[in-house]
């Protein structure tokens, strides 16, 4: 438990040691404030952020990759992988400690559009359910591109590879459940929908909480954390 | 002293087992292959506690592959590893616990600052009293100047001292440094063997090269390897001993004689 907090917080401080972690996040509330303003910000608009929360599904799916691509190859490509491996923690500490690190920055990437909120509530009267719903949902679906690109950075050595087949593997998900349910038929598509990730995502956008997600996205983030691991592991016991 | 009453007794020692189980190194029967790629083959050595023993062969002889088994981060395909009385793998946190390594080159965060590197290391292996652990490191690498500076902008000698620095923080029995002194200026090298030498008044310390002079200089005992087997192992005289050339042979002669010699035997 200890190595993964220890790992957690290099791994967290790293971020802003590093010009990336700035410009990701300069980036990030960059465009938000774009969409904020141009499609949200509105006279007669209703005071909501579901155009800002539905556009940062999309964003994060570009950034969050972004923010994982290094964490495992990058330690393997400076060598300082041995080091940890060599060290008395296990494998689950360092998968564990780069998402909880992963997770953290996508807070701190969050908390500043608090400031859209605190806009909405000088000019309007926004639903804080609602509000609160989104931001569980972008931290759900942030967590999942997280720990699916904390797969990816395990099994390649490369970070621009490990960059492409997060975002790949997700616009091939969105790819299918648009092209499915014509190809499948309703019948069919109704036994698949309740596991297409972007329909949860789009229910929490509009302050929808379904508690089936709140168990589904947290198993996703677990099934690709435990596959690291046991990658992880595999390689230093075999 | 040490050196010369380890001459006599040199094959009760290394077949020994009993006397290693406590704070040296065993490594008996090891097998590493990558697919149909044998890099190390039925490796078996003990270093007991106190020594300083180098591994000596070409690059690609197995040392580095060697090593890495020994600090559990390779797994062996075949036979055991024994460090400081825990087994690799049964008792991995243990054996990890007492290890110190210090990987070729000396892999390092470049984005950290060599005080706030030395914390992570020491929170990592969990040292009780990390303020006063890194102080005595630093102070023992002659890192004191370097303290608050950017790991990415240290020259190599001062990189390798931050890793010397960061494997002896947690006070291991045992230390691993993989071609410590490669890639150092010549004033480096020696300023590191002289710091390998005080390091090992109180553990054992096995370390890999392919710089005949440095065994000479600073190793108690060698085990020569060639093509992933141990060809030769014993201090420098007994190795010379071995030599056609007697015991006036250069440490040059019987490292090229031995290891022809198990180039010629293992038939190619």
């Amino acid at each position: 438990m200890s190595g993964t907090v220890v790992i957690a917080a290099r791994e967290f401080r790293s971020f802003f040691l590093l010009p990336s972690g700035y410009v990701v996040g300069a980036l990030f509330l960059l465009a938000n404030g774009i969409v904020f303003l141009s499609g949200v910000f509105l006279p007669g608009q209703p005071a909501t952020l579901r155009g800002v929360f539905s556009f940062d599904v999309i964003v994060l799916l570009f950034l969050c990759p972004a923010i994982t691509m290094r964490a495992i190859c990058e330690e393997r490509r400076q060598g300082t992988w041995e080091l940890l491996a060599a060290s008395p923690s296990g494998a689950g500490a360092f998968i564990f400690g780069k998402f909880i690190a992963s997770m953290g920055y996508l807070v701190v990437l969050l908390v500043p559009t608090l400031v859209l909120v605190g806009m909405l509530e000088l000019y309007g009267r926004p639903d804080p359910g609602e509000l609160a719903a989104g931001y569980l949902g972008l931290l759900l679906v942030g967590g999942v591109y997280l720990a699916s690109g904390i797969l990816a950075s395990t099994v390649t050595a490369s970070q621009t590879i490990a960059y492409l087949l997060t975002v790949f593997f997700w616009i091939l998900i969105g790819l299918g459940r648009s092209a499915l349910p014509g190809w499948l038929g309703p019948e069919a598509w109704s036994m698949l929908a309740p596991w297409d990730p972007f329909q949860r995502m789009q229910d929490f956008t509009i302050g929808l909480v379904d508690t089936s997600s709140l168990i589904y996205f947290p198993s996703l983030i677990l099934f690709f954390l435990l596959t690291s691991i046991v990658l992880v592991e595999t390689e230093r016991r075999a | 002293m040490d050196h010369v009453q380890s001459h006599g007794n040199q094959e009760t020692r290394s077949s020994d087992g009993e006397s290693t189980g406590s704070k040296g190194i065993r490594v008996e029967g090891l097998v590493k292959r990558f697919g149909p790629v044998v890099a190390v083959e039925s490796v078996s050595f003990a270093i007991q506690p106190g020594e300083i023993v180098g591994l000596l062969g070409h690059n690609g002889a197995g040392k580095t592959t060697t090593m890495r088994m020994i600090c559990g981060v390779l797994p062996p395909t075949a036979g055991s590893i024994t460090v400081a009385g825990y087994d690799i793998v049964t008792h991995r946190r243990q054996a990890a616990a007492s290890i110190g390594y210090l990987p070729e080159s000396s892999p390092l965060y470049p984005e950290m600052r060599v005080r706030e590197y030395l914390v992570f290391r020491a929170r990592l292996y969990g040292v009780s009293d990390p303020r006063s652990a890194i102080e005595r490191s630093m102070e023992r690498c002659g890192l004191e100047t370097a303290s608050s500076r950017l790991i990415g902008q240290l020259s190599r000698g001062f990189r390798q001292r931050v890793g010397l620095a960061a494997a002896i923080l947690h006070d291991p029995a045992v230390l691993i440094l993989d071609e410590a002194t490669s890639g150092l200026d010549p004033l480096q090298v020696i300023e590191v063997r002289k710091l390998i030498e005080e390091l090992s008044s109180d553990r054992t310390i096995l370390i890999s090269t392919h710089v005949l002079s440095e065994v000479e200089a600073i190793c108690d005992r060698v085990v020569l390897f060639a093509r992933g087997r141990v060809v030769a192992e014993g201090d420098l005289d007994s190795l010379r001993s071995r030599s056609k050339s007697g015991a006036n042979a250069s440490l040059e002669d019987v490292f090229v004689e031995l290891t022809a010699k198990a180039f010629l035997e293992s038939g190619s």
